[in-house]
């Protein structure tokens, strides 16, 4: 069972077991998203759109016939690519920036590879949205009329396998872009070795012992419930954009820069979303575009909606791992070495956020102690559905094979991984052994029964005639502590006092679900704990609307959860200075000597000559008064705390199937905001984690690289009876910088999970399984080789003769 | 996407767009709804784009539009369904409480959203799939009203929450049974 966590400072509501504020108003259905605030109802004159979608892998259309579609009763209009309003526009990607900051078409994060054409000629995997789009008066009319565009399609050799499209003569891609598939150098991403530290050979030649690894991460999809959505409302003054971005400053660039309007002509709105999970990367996607061209052209809002097939747009970037590490008998290790080769899919997007950005910090906030570090990566392009931000981007396909050189390396060094573990890795900024990892591991060990369970590989003991148990676990740095959140720029505050003590708290954050808005009400009341309000004093609004001013805070990792709050503590000072110039009016005397603490203003060292502060403000001309604050994230190297995830599972050696008996989740947050919220994003990550790593894959057909299960049915997300139980653990170990010091954590609940799954499969049953998903028959294969290898052994053939490592 | 809505005769007409023949009727949430010929409903339509478009109810969500997550949970004649799954035809004649038509006090409701003692996290985050779940519990819990956590698990086990919600909901329907159970008492 699980226990409270210890808040390291006691406050009034920050750190507090709460419902969410948005609770009733979901729970009720009352909760309106972009989808119900567009039922035609709602908006008179919509029109619907639709997008043809290309039914090859890889294709070019030659030449379209639209008659028989635009006769087609409901039609109002139909988009064709090789129509002017859509031809003259830009090339483009549709990751512009990671999430946290906005960004012109200039500054885009991947400049480098502007190969997305908005409804292009150029078909790259099967379902690419290209050629025509149709306004109707129905969805049903638009989607009939579709079936009627005749198009005479050139079609092109594709290929789906990265290491196949890196071979000579093998189908380009994009040839304007790599003329082998390969991604060449960007700045953002640095050359094919991004990373080379000390003298890696003469690391390995220092070296007692060495293994080498080599670890899988498929291509999973987010699945959000809320489909895409897009209502685009484009009127002589102004172009409204209603839809389910999580980052609507960023919706409103895009579609500012790519359509050539001047900002305050562009309006992007986001109510409620219903779960992002990093979906179309930050919304710089084309559709938006088309939809808005349809929009102009026909005089009436149309709304663009995905259904859920379609809503297999993208997906995690997939990516082969290898690894070479090298240690002294000791357990110190003295060189490693990663390489990847990444399927980037159709379109490049943040594929180099996942294969270089992201694994490069790593060497700064967890192998900063390594002497010789050196990282490659090939990004490849193919024709499969592109590859994408998801939660956990980049580092959650990093630990697969971080944690399995941990879990080699210990073995082979008759270690404690988790003493290999605290020996080696931490920041840069302190020296080791690293506390929080430290408490991460002892914290999840003890939980899990580590040390008890934990036995040689394969030697358990046999549960019901054919089932194994083992134990196992994976750790990783955090990545959203303040220092790392630079880059957005300013986060940007108004908190509006009324007469009366309520206030309007203007937070811009989408809230795709983390419960950031719970923190932000409870930093505010926190922060305004001076005038003894309570959280139901303040109003939160759910809508987020780029006229109103303020940049959003984008929703990344529940970084939000600390970001506004500490600026709010900044404008709660402002508004108390406010208060004392008013105070001291009323109380005669200087404001320097004016106090105020739960509600009442008193001259200093007189609390007995006290007046309620808001008698003082209805006395007043009753404005309500506002702070507007902005702060840009404090830059100070903290370092960054750890999360650790422990695995125990149960392996049918007869089945093949594995069932996971319980998971341990432990995330060190600095400060943890908002502790219902955060032990949610504890165990909510588990259901994309273990879905990925025993049951969610994309499978396509390898004759026609049609994809064959873009359904809920067939690609398989965990329900309530296949979760195991989950013990989630909030510690406060480390700090950072500001008044709460804490970190992100929703994104790296979940970057652990598989490769601590695999590592108990290892422990339960002696023969690894790198690639996930791990299904019965992979675990039936792996079972079977390590048969045939021990009857080799036996035989006299030696361990692993014949068998390719 | 079903094949009913995209049936089309081999001209490539629709013949999915075709008009009623005669009115239906339904009860929802306690008002009598009559659809004729004229009301803009085909034979195709599911009973989800009817209660969402022509009724306003958008509690119930649309999200595989194919019975695979549960999002358009509603009840019919006390029994969960997927309101995906129905056509708008078929409806004729039942009766369909929505999450709208639930009061305000409604133990299930107040369950789910007040979930949040260490541990187990809250029951809810992005929302979208909770009304469904809100509605399977309902539906759920007038059968077995003290269900043990393998029911729980096994019954709404046709409702997916991607925010990962489970282990909180299974202790909000055991707390809203609770509550069925303490002011059933009362009464």
């Amino acid at each position: 069972m699980s226990k409270p966590f210890e808040p390291r400072v006691e406050r009034a509501f920050i750190g507090k077991y709460r419902p969410k504020i948005d609770g009733k108003e979901k729970a009720s259905g009352k909760a309106v998203y972009a989808d119900d605030l567009s039922i035609a109802s709602r908006i008179p004159g919509l029109l619907y759109a639709k997008v043809m979608r290309s039914p090859h892998a890889h294709a070019r259309i030659k030449s379209l016939d639209i008659g028989e579609a635009l006769a087609y009763p409901g039609v109002v209009d139909i988009l064709r690519y090789c129509d002017e309003d859509v031809a003259s526009l830009a090339p483009t990607n549709a990751g512009w920036t990671d999430g946290v900051d906005t960004v012109s078409y200039r500054k885009m994060m991947w400049g480098s590879f502007r190969d997305r054409r908005v409804l292009g000629d150029h078909a790259c995997w099967v379902g690419d949205e290209v050629g025509v789009a149709i306004a109707a008066e129905t969805e049903l009319a638009a989607e009939e009329a579709m079936r009627l565009v005749k198009v005479e399609w050139e079609v092109l050799p594709f290929v789906l396998d990265p290491l196949e499209a890196m071979r000579p003569g093998a189908p380009l891609v994009h040839p304007e872009i790599s003329k082998d598939n390969v991604f060449p150098a960007d700045p953002f991403g640095g050359e094919e070795v991004f990373v080379d530290k000390g003298r890696v050979e003469d690391g390995f030649a220092e070296a007692e012992v060495t293994i080498e690894a080599k670890s899988v991460y498929h291509n999973a999809t987010q699945s959000s419930l809320d489909n895409w959505c897009c209502v685009v409302d484009w009127k002589e003054d102004q172009v409204s954009v209603w839809s389910n971005s999580y980052a609507v400053d960023q919706t409103r660039m895009h579609v500012s820069q790519m359509l050539g309007l001047p900002l305050h002509r562009v309006r992007a709105v986001s109510p409620y979303v219903g779960g992002q999970f990093g979906r179309g990367d930050t919304g710089d996607q084309p559709f938006f575009l088309f939809t808005a061209l349809l929009s102009r052209r026909t005089g009436r809002p149309v709304k663009f909606k995905h259904t859920r097939r379609e809503s297999f747009h993208d997906s995690r970037q997939p990516a082969i791992y290898f690894a070479k590490a090298g240690a002294t008998r000791d357990g110190r290790i003295t060189a490693m070495h990663f390489r990847s080769i990444g399927n980037a899919g159709a379109y490049a997007d943040h594929t180099m956020f996942a294969l270089k950005y992201a694994p490069k910090e790593i060497t700064e906030v967890a192998l900063a102690h390594i002497p010789n570090v050196r990282f490659e990566s090939k990004g490849v392009y193919t024709n499969k559905l592109p590859a994408c931000m998801m939660r956990g981007v980049g580092n959650s396909q990093f630990n697969i094979i971080f944690g399995h050189v941990v879990d080699m390396l210990a073995e082979k060094l008759r270690l404690d991984p988790i003493d290999l573990c605290i020996r080696n890795f931490g920041h840069e900024w302190e020296s080791l052994p690293d506390r929080s990892l430290e408490k991460v591991l002892a914290e999840g060990s003890d939980r899990i029964g580590w040390k008890e369970k934990r036995h040689a590989p394969g030697s358990g003991e046999l549960h019901e005639m054919t089932r194994r148990r083992g134990v196992g676990f994976s750790c990783h740095p955090a990545w959203h502590a303040e220092w790392q959140e630079t880059r957005r720029g300013k986060v940007q505050v108004a908190i509006t006092l009324n007469p009366d003590l309520s206030v309007l708290l203007s937070a811009p954050s989408v809230e795709t679900g983390n419960g950031s808005n719970t923190c932000n009400v409870l930093g505010c009341a926190e922060a305004l704990g001076f005038l003894g309000i309570s959280p139901s004093d303040i109003r939160w609004a759910s809508t987020v609307d780029t006229n109103a001013g303020l940049k959003d805070c984008v929703q990344t990792d529940s970084a939000v959860s600390y970001l506004q709050s500490e600026v709010m503590a900044m404008a709660a000072l402002e508004l108390k200075a406010k208060l004392r110039d008013l105070a001291a009016v009323e109380l005669a005397v200087p404001p320097g000597e004016v106090e105020i603490a739960a509600g009442i203003a008193f001259p200093a060292g007189s609390p007995e000559r006290g007046l309620a502060v808001k008698e003082i403000l209805l006395r007043g001309d009753l404005a309500p008064i506002t702070v507007h604050m902005s702060r840009a994230p404090l830059a100070t190297k903290t370092g960054v705390p750890f999360i650790a995830n422990f695995a125990e599972v149960e392996v049918d050696e007869s089945t093949g199937r594995v069932e996971i008996l319980k998971l341990v989740v432990v995330n060190d947050c600095g400060t943890v905001m908002y502790a219902s919220g955060a032990e949610a994003q504890q165990i909510g990550g588990q259901c994309i984690a273990v879905g990925e790593t025993l049951s969610e894959e994309i499978i396509y057909d390898q004759a026609t690289g049609v994809p064959l299960n873009f359904n809920w049915l067939d690609y398989r997300i965990p329900t309530m009876a296949d979760m195991p139980e989950i013990e989630p653990v909030l510690l406060e170990v480390w700090k950072g910088g500001g008044e709460y010091g804490a970190c992100g954590i929703g994104e790296g609940t979940l970057t652990c999970t598989p490769r601590a799954i695999l590592n108990a499969i290892y422990n339960a049953i002696g023969t690894r399984i790198d690639e996930i998903p791990v299904t019965p028959e992979k675990v039936l294969r792996a079972l079977a080789e390590r048969g045939a290898t021990a009857a080799a052994t036996a035989a006299g053939g030696g361990p692993g003769a014949g068998v390719a490592p | 996407m079903s094949e009913a809505r995209t049936a089309s005769t081999a001209e490539g007409l629709s013949v999915a767009d075709a008009g009623l023949d005669r009115a239906i009727r339904m009860r929802v949430n306690g008002s009598w709804h009559e659809f004729g010929p004229a009301s803009g409903i085909g034979g195709s339509m599911t009973l989800a784009w009817l209660l969402r478009e022509k009724l306003g109810l958008t509690g119930l969500k649309v999200s595989c539009d194919e019975g695979a997550c549960g999002a358009c949970t509603v009840l019919r004649d006390g029994k969960a369904v997927l309101s995906c799954m129905i056509l708008a035809v078929e409806a004729d004649g039942h009766e369909f409480p929505t999450i709208e038509g639930l009061p305000a006090d409604d133990p299930v409701v107040e369950a789910f959203a007040e979930q949040c003692e260490s541990g187990h996290g809250t029951a809810l985050q992005c929302g979208y799939c909770t009304p469904g779940f809100v509605l399977t519990a309902r539906a759920f819990l007038n059968e077995n009203p003290s269900p043990s956590l393998a029911e729980i698990k096994e019954a709404l086990s046709g409702n997916i929450c991607r925010c990962g919600c489970y282990q909180a909901i299974a202790q909000a329907v055991l707390k809203a049974a609770a509550k069925i159970a303490l002011r059933g008492r009362k009464a």
